[in-house]
């Protein structure tokens, strides 16, 4: 479980997380909701250690981060992470050069998966293209914990199926999934929780499924309420 | 040290372009410049044959590759100069080519599964090979100067000259390829030294941004100010000073040795605890 405890993050004179608490579980797919600028992907941004918090506990497996987080949580940003004169092939070596969690053979099927050419430079990747080798880098590892930000932003129909695609795979099942999406509607079916951030905070955490069976809401039903408050 | 290895390689790599454009046009310059001096020199001594009838080694000294090098100085010295220019503004990319642009490498740097310090380290010792490499590339260049001198020159012509002497000849090289070890210690030593408070500043930078550029600035003034405080208060350089030469440079050395200490801790503290992404 990544749990997250009063977390505190000043950015440019304003508290962005003011005492963020929720937790994300393994086994489950959880969604970050909030407005722009709402600090989802500072939340994510926190867990992997990218930026310091002021304030608060990140706890992954009950346990302080250290380095060794990196070997459990994959991390998807929304734009890419490697090297514009790397080719493909040279990303996914330079991955299995330095994590241990590294499952190669994953890697493989899912290039394939994507149809990815190994040899394109990494540099000449389109938007769409991009987002399926963040995925690649960040599902090929074994880690527990996949992190995704906004992996629907600014793509084509057609991928953004093969991505949802990825969501219902055994690629996921076992792991816990933190996701921030603007396109809700598109992935609302695969969501387990839903985390709804107002002012720094978890405004409301809530199961999706109890939602939608007990008071008949869907998560974007929830958001309405809460930002017309 | 596998993973420190293997983003040295990496860092090396990334460079490798630069590296070799710039030993291709430091090649390029200064055999040209050697090539073109000699072949000015022995039309000059064909002009005076033609217009007296009388042998050129009467009246012209014997060529010699160390006054060739002396003569080009300024040709051999602006490829040097352009070098440590992009060295100087790599130091900077060095780091920030991982923040800024399409892709922000820092991120997937940061998330490693081993000690930031390798980061740290990884780049300062790229720095350090590309200077070794193109010092080393410079050193190897001296003896094919003098091959190429001595296949224009006409043998009965050349005088004999040692690469000391032709390193000697040129005001540039007289800091970047100093003859005494000590003189190469200070050089160099002043060289990392404030590489690593570039990096200490850099890093300030990046974890405190526009407040960093501030504490940067600072830091590195400061540090600057430390350096040259012994020389301007203690007589470092000057007979007269309090101090016996000896103890001011005692007390320069622990004081670099302090910048040295400061800087490195600096900069792997704010890499491991404050720098963000």
């Amino acid at each position: 479980m990544i749990e997250l405890k009063g977390v505190r993050k000043r950015y440019r004179g304003r508290y962005v997380l003011n005492g963020l608490s929720f937790t994300a579980d393994k086994g489950n797919i959880t969604c970050l909701i909030g407005m722009n600028g709402a600090g989802k992907s500072t939340v994510m941004k926190a867990i992997m250690g990218l930026v310091p918090v002021k304030e608060g506990q990140i706890l992954v497996d009950g346990k302080p981060r250290g380095r060794w987080i990196y070997e459990k949580i994959s991390f998807v940003p929304d734009h890419l992470t490697m090297p514009l004169s790397m080719k493909m092939s040279e990303g996914l070596t330079f991955m299995a050069d330095f994590y241990a969690s590294w499952n190669a053979e994953r890697a493989a099927e899912l290039m394939r998966f994507f149809r990815l050419e190994p040899s394109e430079k990494i540099g000449n990747l389109s938007k769409g293209t991009a987002a399926k080798y963040n995925l690649v880098l960040g599902l090929a590892p074994n880690s527990d914990y996949v992190l995704m930000d906004e992996p629907f932003s600014g793509i084509d129909l057609f991928s953004r199926e093969m991505i949802a695609d990825v969501f219902s795979s055994e690629l996921i099942e076992e792991r816990g999934v933190l996701l921030t999406t603007h396109e809700i509607g598109e992935v609302e079916h695969l969501i387990d929780k839903a985390v709804i951030l107002q002012d720094g905070k978890a405004e409301m955490e809530f199961d999706c499924e109890t939602m939608r069976s007990e008071e008949g809401k869907s998560i974007v039903d929830v958001m309405r309420e809460v930002y017309s408050r | 040290m596998r993973n420190y290895l293997k983003l040295l390689h990496m860092e090396i790599h990334r460079f490798r372009y630069i590296l070799f454009a710039l030993m291709g046009m430091t090649a390029l310059v200064q055999m040209c410049a050697i090539a073109f001096n000699a072949m000015g020199e022995i039309n000059e001594r064909n002009v005076y044959f033609e217009q007296t009838g009388r042998a050129p080694e009467e009246f012209f000294a014997a060529m010699s590759y160390t006054r060739a090098v002396q003569e080009t100085q300024f040709w051999f010295a602006v490829p040097v100069g352009l070098s440590i220019a992009v060295l100087v503004i790599y130091a900077f990319l060095i780091w920030y080519r991982d923040w800024f642009g399409r892709s922000t490498f820092a991120y997937r740097l940061l998330s490693l599964p081993s000690e930031r310090r390798n980061i740290y380290f990884a780049k300062l010792t790229a720095i350090l090979t590309f200077v070794f490499v193109l010092i080393g590339f410079q050193l190897l260049l001296m003896p094919i100067g003098r091959a190429i001198f001595a296949m224009i020159a006409p043998a009965h012509q050349l005088q004999p000259s040692y690469i000391a002497d032709a390193i000697f000849a040129n005001q540039a090289f007289k800091i970047l390829l100093p003859r005494s070890f000590a003189e190469f210690f200070v050089n160099y030593g002043l060289g990392v030294i404030s590489l690593l408070v570039l990096f200490a500043s850099i890093l300030l930078e990046r974890s405190y941004r526009w407040l960093g550029i501030v504490y940067g600035l600072a830091y590195a003034g400061f540090c600057a100010l430390l350096m040259v405080y012994p020389m301007l208060a203690l007589g470092l350089d000057y007979s007269t000073g309090y101090f016996y030469t000896e103890e001011a440079y005692a007390i320069q050395m622990a004081i670099d040795a302090l910048i040295v200490v400061s800087s490195v801790w600096l900069g792997l503290y704010l890499l491991k605890k404050k720098v963000s992404v």
